[in-house]
């Protein structure tokens, strides 16, 4: 984005700021215009954004895929049982 | 699905007798949460650790007529609370953008984020490298950075009850995902999409 835009418009800070902001607590009519003008003029930054999307649902993919699998063996369970039951012995 | 048993006669049984048949009944369910809730198994284990510790230590006051399990996980609940907590405590040093942005606040040269060549965007998350590719990066960033981005999916409480949960603001926990994903993108455009 052009330096000279800057006076009107989010600098790629702040627009890069703004949809981490909006995929938490989401953003003000305001704010999500600005974000919206911003990401039409400035490639890097629409870019950023599904960059930043993907990489949300591949953390998201990798914590709760994870729920199903995880599968503690047994040789593992003996040998955390043991280390916490030598806490009290 | 094993009945939940309540621990009676607790006073009679030794206190020793009583913890080792806690944690042969209820820990192997305790990690297998825990290990969904933090980044990292071996915290998983010492956080299920500190949980019958405390559960040792207050033994006396359990009240018989509520359920062990609820009680052990109500514990460990709290520790696992605590354990994110502390982290983002130890968060003291300003932040600072200027690696990825220049004086004017727009992309440095080189940090512009360019087109990834994603393919099949379901198969890629899946693909096993990719997974530990990001994890390695995630490995990568400071661990309050990283605690900021995977709470959400690790709790079950929405974003502002996180942050009261945590003791920060929620500019500053959404300033603190915005960290981990501009050093995250980077580090997967290095060694993933370019390689």
């Amino acid at each position: 984005m052009r330096k000279s835009l800057h006076g009107i418009f989010l600098s790629c800070l702040k627009a890069s700021q703004l949809v981490e902001k909006q995929q938490v607590f989401g953003l003000s009519t305001s704010e999500a215009i600005q974000l919206k003008a911003h990401l039409l003029m400035c490639k890097g930054c629409d870019e950023y954004k599904s960059q930043s999307l993907f990489i949300s649902k591949g953390i998201r993919n990798k914590i709760k895929k994870g729920d199903l699998n995880i599968q503690i063996s047994l040789e593992e369970l003996t040998m955390v049982q043991a280390k916490i039951l030598a806490q009290f012995s | 699905m094993q009945k939940v048993s309540k621990l009676e006669n607790s006073i009679d049984v030794p206190r020793q007798q009583l913890i080792t048949n806690l944690v042969n009944n209820y820990s192997k369910e305790m990690l297998q949460w825990a290990r969904n809730r933090v980044p990292r198994k071996e915290i998983a284990e010492d956080l299920v650790q500190d949980t019958f510790v405390v559960a040792f230590q207050k033994i006396d006051t359990f009240q018989e007529r509520s359920q062990v399990k609820t009680w052990l996980f109500s514990i460990l609940k709290n520790k696992i609370a605590d354990y994110f907590r502390a982290s983002f405590k130890m968060e003291t040093k300003p932040l600072t953008d200027n690696v990825f942005f220049d004086n004017s606040d727009i992309w440095k040269n080189g940090e512009l984020p360019r087109s990834w060549e994603i393919g099949d965007e379901t198969q890629l998350l899946d693909n096993l490298d990719f997974k530990a590719a990001l994890e390695d990066c995630q490995d990568k960033l400071p661990s309050t950075w990283n605690h900021a981005m995977v709470l959400k999916y690790f709790s079950d409480k929405d974003a502002n009850e996180i942050c009261k949960e945590m003791g920060i603001t929620t500019s500053n926990y959404w300033q603190l995902i915005h960290r981990a994903k501009l050093q995250l993108r980077k580090c997967l455009d290095t060694n993933w999409f370019k390689k």
